[in-house]
């Protein structure tokens, strides 16, 4: 803080900077008398794609990006938000299209044609998902039988440490994903204790760790994942999912539900239609291609814009198709 | 006045016996004031343990027990149905359509516009301008730190991501100082206005960012208009309270001499009050910005985009030199807007322009910055080009994984001793002690150390964490602040005396401390992992790392401030340097010492919900769970406890101090 005395020669106020927003603000107002949530100022030709926060959809993000702005001259913006927000962003009109989407029945329920009618189901991406527990190869090896239930409850204690005492740590990722490990815990009445690793991020540097000094490690985790490159993981099996199998989320008797990822429009998107759409709704593809991108963003440490560019320059017959038909010349 | 240097729950041996050679009179009272002081708390520490053998003897009877969880869950079922009501009715209700909806849409198109503007100016442009005004505000080296700043962000690739982030800045920065700088001026003139306001800011600058994240983006719409919301919100406290304490300090004489002349009082104000009060302001306007810089990396989790949205992609790949390099970005550009807005409110390096040539010099630099523009439009400039970058990130993922592989073994171990030893049974005693004994031992503390209000205050906020349904997790999380906040300042003081006595060290550790402040702590958060593992102890490292430069700067200041005279006396007397430090420059610090301790366990609290992102659990991960998973009930109710573990710290913290300084 200055110290003498406020004497000097006083000096004008900042009305400079006021004025400017009083115009902008004002400007902004007069723009938009409608006062929907969708009524923001903002550049009819671009399309704004949620962004989750994995790897394996970054991928199918960056690809749909490059082809929308390379082969039909669309902007593009990726808005980095989780699973459920986007949802909600995409009913308050501020994203267009979710593009790789794990269940969800609830939301569907609330947003769909049957709630608030603002979103819509876009059929399937191509793409498999697995959620589950994985432990590394190399503790199957000395413990065999451990990737399965009996095997994580007659070995639980393996898993413990500092943070779990007695019992078995299971390290849990993200916060924002789906998860039921409690009730899988609970009806398999393994001594497990969860602990969250509160961020993927998180999750993945302590698994590493562990690995590299070839310790105990029991985690949540899912495929497609581009840690499985570089780590020899193995899916821990529980009985296979049946319908309505994990109805109580405090007792689960059954693995996770294999999942058909899918895409979810804005309805308003949808409705517009014009060749973005048409790209978006056509585009399919397989875990092994959705792969290749994202290791090259993961394991490259490639910008995803410059893998998606690699990948596209690679495959053009597996994205022709899913261009509009007017534009695949 | 042999009282240690305060730490949190100090043990009752910082109290220690009076030096017999201590000298009689007033200050003999006061030590014994003190040391009594220090035997109340020690009681009260034996009551928390007696209670806790209690109900572990008697086997947890139900008054002895849990928190009764009736009004938690009730609140929680309102807030998840107002959550509910909002979704289904966020494009019907009227208070939506013509309340909040303006609001949203106003500020996303607000922060549009700028960033268009700042694309439309092209990078040339941009920097050309940006310079210019720098140079002009606050002179040539400030002008080339922006330019370094410009410079960092185009050759890391970051450009854009910074016009973003910058757009978010300069929208939210110009909102706050709309609202904070008249509010502040009204609180100034009256006292009533000030009394009104000051929970409010309270509330909100203990508030967690995270947990008022989402009734903003139910509120006002994901992406920018949460994003210039949330971050008003957090940035505008210091506007408000440092215009007012400004406008209050303005000399009563130039008042009374304004109004002898007949200014009404509109005239009082602008020709008289505020250009006094005007270099303080600056600093208001200072300390509003770099808030709001720390605030929108935060506020790329709902969508804002920018810098913060780099870090975050760069951690979902666990890749630590993406992370920093995009951190280091965000440093440069808070250092940047530091130093110009720092510069103006001096006006003291502003260069000596004679007046007739201040227009052909603004002429000139607009000029200059037009040509600019026009330059990067016609050569098609959109954005720097990403074959101009070059990418640090590699070398310093190299030297991360070195100093993990050197450290790791130690650290891990120091981890383990650290959670059995101190970490587990803290939390299991706080957990287990019947929770009104927790907070009629809450209010005692309160009582000792600050007296009656303190007391009140502290002994509400705790029951308030019962109410709110999170008994046990704030027990937890409070013990884990309480750790951290010891750490932080046992190693604070440390440093900080160490700084004081060599001016190589000082030199030394300011810019590291500089960083450190501003560096995002996302960025740290992959590396505590590392070397920590997954759970509470890289939460407490990252705590530590993040409160530490207040501590250590207010300890070094403080000691750095004590009356020359004084020290020179205890040389002459023959004081040893040990002496000198125990005897007359701690005890003559004391106020700096109380507000460092103070400012440590603050802003430990503050890391409370980034902790969880590496595995604290409690409150902290609440908070973002309830963010991620829409869970609006479970994410506020952990929010407002973390609020309320803050008025119980801060009350008992800074009641000693106000007593005393």
């Amino acid at each position: 803080m200055p110290d003498t005395p406020a004497a000097r020669t006083p000096r004008s106020l900042p009305a400079l900077p006021l004025r400017v927003l009083a115009v902008l603000l004002a400007a902004a107002l007069l723009s938009s008398c409608a006062v929907r949530t969708t009524s923001m100022l903002r550049d009819p030709n671009t399309v704004r794609i949620a962004l989750n926060g994995w790897v394996g959809y970054e991928a199918s993000a960056a690809v749909l990006a490059y082809l929308l702005e390379h082969e039909l001259d669309y902007q593009t913006q990726l808005v980095r938000i989780d699973e459920q927000p986007a949802w909600q962003a995409m009913d308050q009109g501020a994203v267009d299209v979710i593009v790789e989407n794990w269940g969800h029945d609830d939301l569907m329920e609330l947003y769909g044609p049957g709630g608030n009618g603002t979103v819509v189901d876009g059929g399937p991406t191509g793409n498999k998902g697995t959620l589950g527990w994985y432990v590394p190869r190399y503790l199957v090896e000395e413990y065999p039988g451990i990737d399965t239930v009996e095997g994580v409850r007659e070995h639980a204690e393996i898993f413990a440490t500092a943070e779990t005492g007695d019992k078995g740590q299971f390290l849990a990722g993200d916060p924002g994903f789906v998860t039921q490990d409690q009730g899988m815990i609970n009806h398999f009445g393994l001594d497990l204790e969860i602990v969250y690793a509160g961020s993927e991020a998180a999750q993945i540097t302590e698994v590493r760790e562990r690995y590299a000094d070839r310790e105990p490690v029991l985690f949540y985790f899912y495929e497609p994942q581009w840690l499985f490159e570089e780590l020899d993981l193995v899916h821990v099996e529980f009985p296979p999912y049946r319908e309505g199998c994990d109805s109580d989320l405090a007792d689960v008797a059954c693995d996770y539900p294999a999942y058909d990822l899918n895409k979810i429009f804005r309805a308003g998107f949808a409705e517009d239609g014009g060749p973005a759409y048409e790209l978006l709704d056509n585009w399919r593809w397989t875990n092994a291609d959705q792969n290749a991108v994202a290791r090259m963003i993961a394991d490259e440490g490639m910008d995803p814009d410059d893998a998606a560019q690699r990948w596209v320059r690679a495959n053009p017959d597996t994205w022709r198709p899913w261009l509009p038909e007017g534009e695949r010349g | 006045m042999a009282v240690g240097s305060a730490s949190a729950p100090a043990p009752p041996a910082a109290a220690g016996p009076p030096a017999p050679s201590a000298p009689p009179g007033p200050a003999d009272r006061a030590r014994r004031r003190a040391a009594n002081r220090w035997v109340l708390a020690a009681a009260l520490l034996l009551v928390l343990g007696a209670g806790f053998a209690a109900a572990r003897i008697l086997d947890t009877p139900a008054w002895l027990g849990a928190f009764p969880a009736a009004t938690g869950e009730w609140l929680t079922a309102r807030l998840d149905s107002a959550y509910a009501w909002i979704v289904a009715n966020r494009n019907t209700s009227p208070l939506f359509l013509y309340g909040f909806n303006y609001v949203s849409v106003g500020l996303g198109s607000a922060v549009v516009l700028v960033n268009q503007a700042l694309t439309l100016l092209t990078w040339p442009g941009v920097v050309v301008l940006g310079v210019f005004a720098a140079w002009r505000a606050a002179g040539w080296r400030v002008a080339l730190l922006v330019l370094a700043a410009f410079a960092s962000f185009a050759l890391t690739g970051l450009w854009n991501e910074a016009m973003t982030t910058l757009a978010l800045i300069i929208t939210s920065v110009l909102i706050a100082l709309a609202v904070g700088v008249p509010l502040g001026v009204l609180a100034g003139l009256r006292p009533a206005v000030d009394r009104a306001l000051r929970p409010v800011l309270d509330f909100l600058q203990i508030m967690p960012a995270f947990a008022y994240l989402m009734p903003m983006l139910l509120l006002f719409g994901i992406g920018n208009p949460a994003a210039a919301v949330a971050t008003v919100l957090y940035a505008v406290p210091p506007a408000v309270r440092i215009t007012a304490l400004a406008v209050r300090g303005v000399d009563p004489g130039a008042v009374e001499a304004g109004t002898s002349l007949g200014s009404t009082p509109w005239q009082l104000l602008t020709r008289v009050r505020l250009p006094m009060a005007w270099r303080t302001i600056m600093l208001g306007v200072n300390q509003t910005i770099m808030l709001a810089v720390s605030m929108v990396v935060i506020a790329s989790v709902i969508g804002a985009g920018g810098l913060g949205d780099a870090i975050y992609q760069a951690l979902s790949k666990v890749n630590v030199g993406q992370a920093t390099e995009a951190g280091a970005a965000i440093v440069l550009m808070a250092i940047a807007l530091d130093r110009v807005t720092g510069a103006a409110g001096e006006g003291g390096r502003t260069p000596a322009v004679p007046a007739r040539w201040r227009t052909p010099v603004l002429a000139g630099g607009l000029a200059a910055g037009a040509a600019a523009v026009a330059a990067g439009h016609l050569a098609g400039v959109r954005g720097w080009p990403p074959d101009w970058s070059v990418s640090v990130a590699q070398p310093l993922n190299s030297v991360q994984a070195a100093a993990q592989s050197a450290l790791g073994g130690a650290t891990g171990a120091l981890g383990d001793l650290l959670l059995r030893g101190v970490l587990n049974p803290l939390s299991a005693l706080l957990t287990g002690i019947p929770w009104w004994l927790v907070v009629l031992v809450a209010a005692g503390f309160g009582f000792v150390f600050a007296g009656a209000r303190a007391a009140l205050t502290g002994g509400l906020a705790v029951l308030a964490t019962g109410l709110l349904g999170v008994w046990d997790n704030a027990m937890d999380t409070l013990s884990q602040v309480l750790v951290a906040a010891a750490v932080t300042v046992a190693l604070g003081v440390a440093l900080g005396v160490l700084a004081a006595r060599r001016d190589l060290l000082a030199a030394l550790l300011r810019p590291v401390l500089d960083t450190m402040q501003t560096l995002p702590p996302f960025v740290y958060l992959i590396p505590a992992v590392a070397l920590f593992g997954v759970g509470r102890v890289p939460a407490l490292a990252a705590a530590v790392v993040f409160a530490l430069p207040p501590v250590v700067r207010l300890v070094n200041d403080g000691i750095r401030g004590v009356d020359p005279g004084a020290v020179e006396a205890a040389v002459a007397q023959g004081s040893t340097p040990r002496q000198l430090l125990t005897k007359v420059q701690l005890p003559l610090a004391r106020p700096a010492l109380l507000l460092a301790v103070n400012q440590g366990i603050m802003m430990v609290l503050a890391m409370v919900v980034m902790g969880a992102l590496v595995g604290a659990g409690s409150l902290g991960y609440d908070v973002v769970f309830g963010l991620k998973q829409n869970q609006l009930g479970l994410g506020l109710t952990s929010g407002v406890a973390i609020v309320c573990l803050g008025l119980l710290l801060d009350r008992v913290t800074q009641g000693q101090r106000t007593a005393h300084a």
